[in-house]
């Protein structure tokens, strides 16, 4: 940081010297009254009235005849991230929850108001660790709107080609999430070994094996390597082959089905309501997909079907997430045969200064509709970034879909939702 | 006694057996046994006569010794021709913790990723015996703090680490562990969880490779030989200025 | 940029337009008073040709002076994002009429402007902290919340003393209190 004095480092314990100012550091057991004028005026307070329960809090809380709170708390083996499910039950069925979140809340739109452009795109990457170019894509398509930016074709196609890839590790894991969950402890070890290499091949490309920093506005950081390129074709040789495999683990699990067929369905109108996107909209019915309803990068020029299910209950969403690997493994084959030359990033100036605006980009995350929206006042930083991720909205289904299913269910329907704590935190 | 004793292994082996009072390396203790007591092997006879060294009685014949020589301290040490590693009870439980290190399942945000990925069949930290990740506090012997503490988090972070029993260790994973890392400036992520809790490791990286929270756990395994982890002494605190 | 659906939503919405609807690459915005987020709303769901059905976003800006809620919307009838721009909304006491009538998913977005601006959203049967914790007291996003960093400064002025801008990015911030004020409302 510009213009700090260099101070010597004494060690712990180099506390300023005197005595602390006495109106706010008072002891609970001092008997002086608390006067008005001793509490901090810069504190902000609620703005009344405020009750101090809401509706849905007494609702929630007020417990009926044998009904009891089991708390799921923020640390539990389902590895989903730290949520807090607090359940109502009534014997072993749920009959309310009240999911608890910001154990992950980390301050990333405030951070992200306080940084150049540059830097935002590496803050936005922890959102959603596991797929973590998607939020970089959203930020990019945002900023290139603010900027009038036009990105090479060259850039384009290698941002939908580290995309794709990313989508089959995000689904492979999903799947074996799904597994786990459900207390089956192989499949998240094939999904892992798949994740592994796919991890490989885009450290040999981006440098990081998880939060890439790799997209730019304008296009991407850096071009097609070969060490990526014989990963890859190494990986493509036997990518269907292994999807297969790796589905084939689960899809005709006599348990695995049983378990997830027919719980927690969600049905098209409720899904609508709560902006749900993503593979969990298109497991109800909807057939919204960004890349085709809203199309962006060179997602036009590519030929893919949408898959698409009608039940909407946990098998549903498993199943769409397996005929999206397929499909992702046939946008990154034409990708490779239409990969056209040019630069891999446009031309910028150093300081960048959009003039005062509002843009709004959204994606097609693994988990769906990933958005920014960015407004600009003519400085170098963005005056507000706000992050609309998909898996937040996803969660906030679940006092929806609980109900009535008994407490084993409740593992099988937070993880088919597929949440990623980072990104629903913020 | 002892003399029908000897006679015996001497019958077998044909060599002197040696006189205790005659080692140059410790004074004899009045009432101990100072003859060695001496097994001879009747029961079955080695494929090469001259495996497990011939017969040939050994030249230390008491604990006491061998600990002094630096011969006793050897992995391979061995004692007469009974085969076997004389030690002290503690370093053996030393070893015993370091080659079963068992993590508690604390993975937070992106770093725990990295974790499962060190955990699963690429880079396998079950080679160590770290494998089964334990979901209760009170099995598992380290914490491995994966991902960015937030203040809310805290709270319950640190009821784990007080239901650990001891010996526990605690490992930071990751910048945001360390030093709070790209999160300094945040208003809600606690700037390095030794200021909540005593921390033996740190391994910084944004996320680090498995292989570097292998190479961590090993320096965990080295520091609990080492030290034996001297919880008690460990501080609890900041280690950086108040100002930054 | 959809000329046609500028057409449709003057055509049903001219009363309650703050202004003329703008157009950008594939986003048309339109600002409305905060009073009237039901209506419109309600209007632009239901309409035969417009159904925004699809709620992207639920937002809050502080731009210093007033507090803003943003609403993105999809549609099938149009290519193009509706972004919806309740303007206006006073920062002393922030209050702004809930979506949650026309979408459930709305009450958690809610929430979490309720949580980072203090806008409080009638309607809204749960409005409590979602990220903070519930005794916060603090509202994060505003720009009179600071950061323990100096806020105003950025990185990308530049170390050297020739780098820095000398009326730009410095007039943006007020002095007094060391609000940024944006320069587009």
């Amino acid at each position: 940081m510009p213009s700090r004095t260099a101070r010597p480092n004494t060690g712990a314990g180099a506390r300023p010297q005197g005595p602390p100012a006495p109106a706010q550091h008072r002891s609970e057991d001092d008997p002086r009254v608390m006067l008005e004028r001793d509490i901090n005026a810069d504190m902000y307070e609620p703005i009344p009235p405020y009750p101090t329960q809401t509706e849905r809090e007494s609702e929630f809380y007020s417990s009926g005849d044998g009904e009891m709170f089991i708390n799921i708390g923020p640390h539990h083996p389902a590895t989903h991230g730290v949520l807090r499910l607090v359940l109502k039950l009534s014997g072993e069925q749920i009959v309310d929850v009240d999911p608890v979140l910001g154990y992950l809340h980390r301050g990333v739109e405030k951070i992200c108001e306080n940084s150049d452009y540059y830097h935002v795109i590496d803050q936005v990457d922890p959102l959603e660790y596991i797929s973590s170019l998607f939020q970089e894509w959203a930020a990019v398509l945002a900023f290139e709107k603010l900027m009038d930016v036009e990105v090479p074709r060259r850039a384009e196609y290698i941002r939908v080609l580290s995309g794709e890839l990313l989508r089959i590790a995000s689904h492979t894991l999903y799947m074996g999430f799904l597994a786990l969950d459900l207390g089956g402890l192989t499949p998240i070890l094939y999904s892992f070994i798949e994740r592994d290499e796919i991890m490989e091949m885009l450290a040999s490309l981006t440098g990081a094996r998880m939060l890439f920093n790799y997209f730019r506005i304008g296009g991407v950081n850096g071009d097609l390597n070969h060490e990526f390129m014989s990963r890859l074709g190494d990986w493509m040789s036997r990518a269907a082959k292994q999807t297969e495999a790796n589905a084939g683990l689960l899809n005709e699990n006599e348990i695995f089905v049983r378990r997830t067929r027919g719980v927690g369905v969600l049905d098209r109108a409720t899904a609508l309501r709560f902006g749900v996107t993503g593979g969990n909209l298109r497991a109800a019915g909807v057939p919204f997909d960004l890349r085709r309803a809203h199309p962006y990068s060179v997602y036009p020029e590519l030929d893919f079907n949408i898959p698409t299910r009608d039940e909407g209950d946990s098998l549903a969403r498993y199943l769409i997430r397996v005929d999206e690997v397929r499909e992702s493994i046939r946008i990154i084959d034409q990708c490779l045969h239409n990969m056209p030359d040019g630069p891999v990033m446009a031309k910028l100036p150093r300081l960048l200064r959009p003039r005062p605006g509002r843009a709004w980009g959204a994606c097609e995350g693994p988990r769906g509709m990933m958005g920014v929206y960015a407004v600009s006042d003519g400085s170098d930083q963005p005056f507000r970034f706000r992050i609309h991720d998909p898996s937040f909205m996803h969660l906030e289904t679940v006092p929806t879909l609980l109900p009535g299913n008994l407490l084993a269910d409740t593992m099988t329907i937070v993880a088919s939702l597929d949440p990623v704590l980072g990104g629903i935190d913020k | 006694m002892p003399a029908s004793i000897g006679a015996g292994s001497q019958g077998s082996a044909g060599a002197p057996v040696p006189d205790a009072s005659k080692s140059q390396l410790a004074a004899p203790v009045p009432g101990e046994i100072t003859a060695p007591i001496v097994v001879p092997n009747t029961l079955w006879r080695a494929a090469n006569p001259l495996a497990y060294d011939g017969g040939r009685p050994a030249e230390v014949t008491h604990l006491r010794e061998f600990g002094l020589t630096d011969v006793g301290r050897r992995d391979d040490a061995r004692w007469g021709a009974l085969q076997v590693v004389p030690a002290r009870a503690d370093e053996v439980l030393d070893l015993i913790r370091t080659n079963s290190l068992w993590p508690l399942l604390s993975g937070l945000a992106c770093c725990a990723f990295e974790m499962m990925s060190g955990a699963t069949s690429k880079n396998d930290m079950d080679r160590w015996g770290m494998f089964p990740f334990r979901a209760s506090p009170r099995q598992a012997d380290v914490l491995i703090v994966a991902g960015t503490l937030t203040t809310k988090m805290a709270g319950p972070l640190l009821r784990l680490w007080e239901q650990m029993p001891e010996p526990k260790w605690c490992v930071a994973l990751g910048d945001c562990t360390v030093s709070g890392g790209r999160y300094k400036r945040s208003y809600s992520t606690v700037q390095g969880i030794d200021r909540v809790m005593p921390v033996d490791v740190y391994i910084p990286g944004c996320p680090p490779r498995p292989e570097g929270l292998i190479y961590g756990m090993l320096q965990l395994g080295q520091l609990v030989k080492d030290r034996r982890g001297h919880w008690a002494e460990r501080e609890i605190g900041p280690t950086v200025p108040d100002k930054i | 940029m959809d000329r046609t659906l500028r057409r449709r939503l003057e055509a049903r919405l001219s009363a309650q337009l703050q202004g003329p609807i703008r157009q950008r690459h594939d986003q048309t915005e339109i600002r409305i008073r905060p009073g009237d987020v039901p209506d419109v709303l309600r209007t632009v769901h239901d309409a035969v040709d417009l159904r925004f059905e699809i709620l992207a976003d639920l937002a809050g800006v502080d731009t210093g002076d007033v507090m803003q809620v943003v609403y993105h919307l999809w549609s099938e009838t149009s290519p193009d994002w509706l972004r919806v721009i309740a303007d206006g909304i006073a920062r002393d006491d922030p209050r702004c009429p809930s979506a949650t009538f026309l979408w459930t998913g709305a009450e958690w977005l809610e929430r979490e402007a309720y949580d980072m601006f203090g806008i409080i959203f009638e309607g809204n049967r749960d409005l409590r902290r979602i990220f903070m914790p519930p005794d916060y007291t603090s509202f994060p996003l505003r720009k009179d919340f600071l950061l323990p960093d100096d806020a105003a400064r950025s990185p990308g002025e530049g170390v050297r003393h020739i780098e820095r801008p000398v009326a730009a990015a410095r007039a943006a911030a007020d002095p007094a209190t060391g609000v940024r004020r944006a320069r587009v409302s």
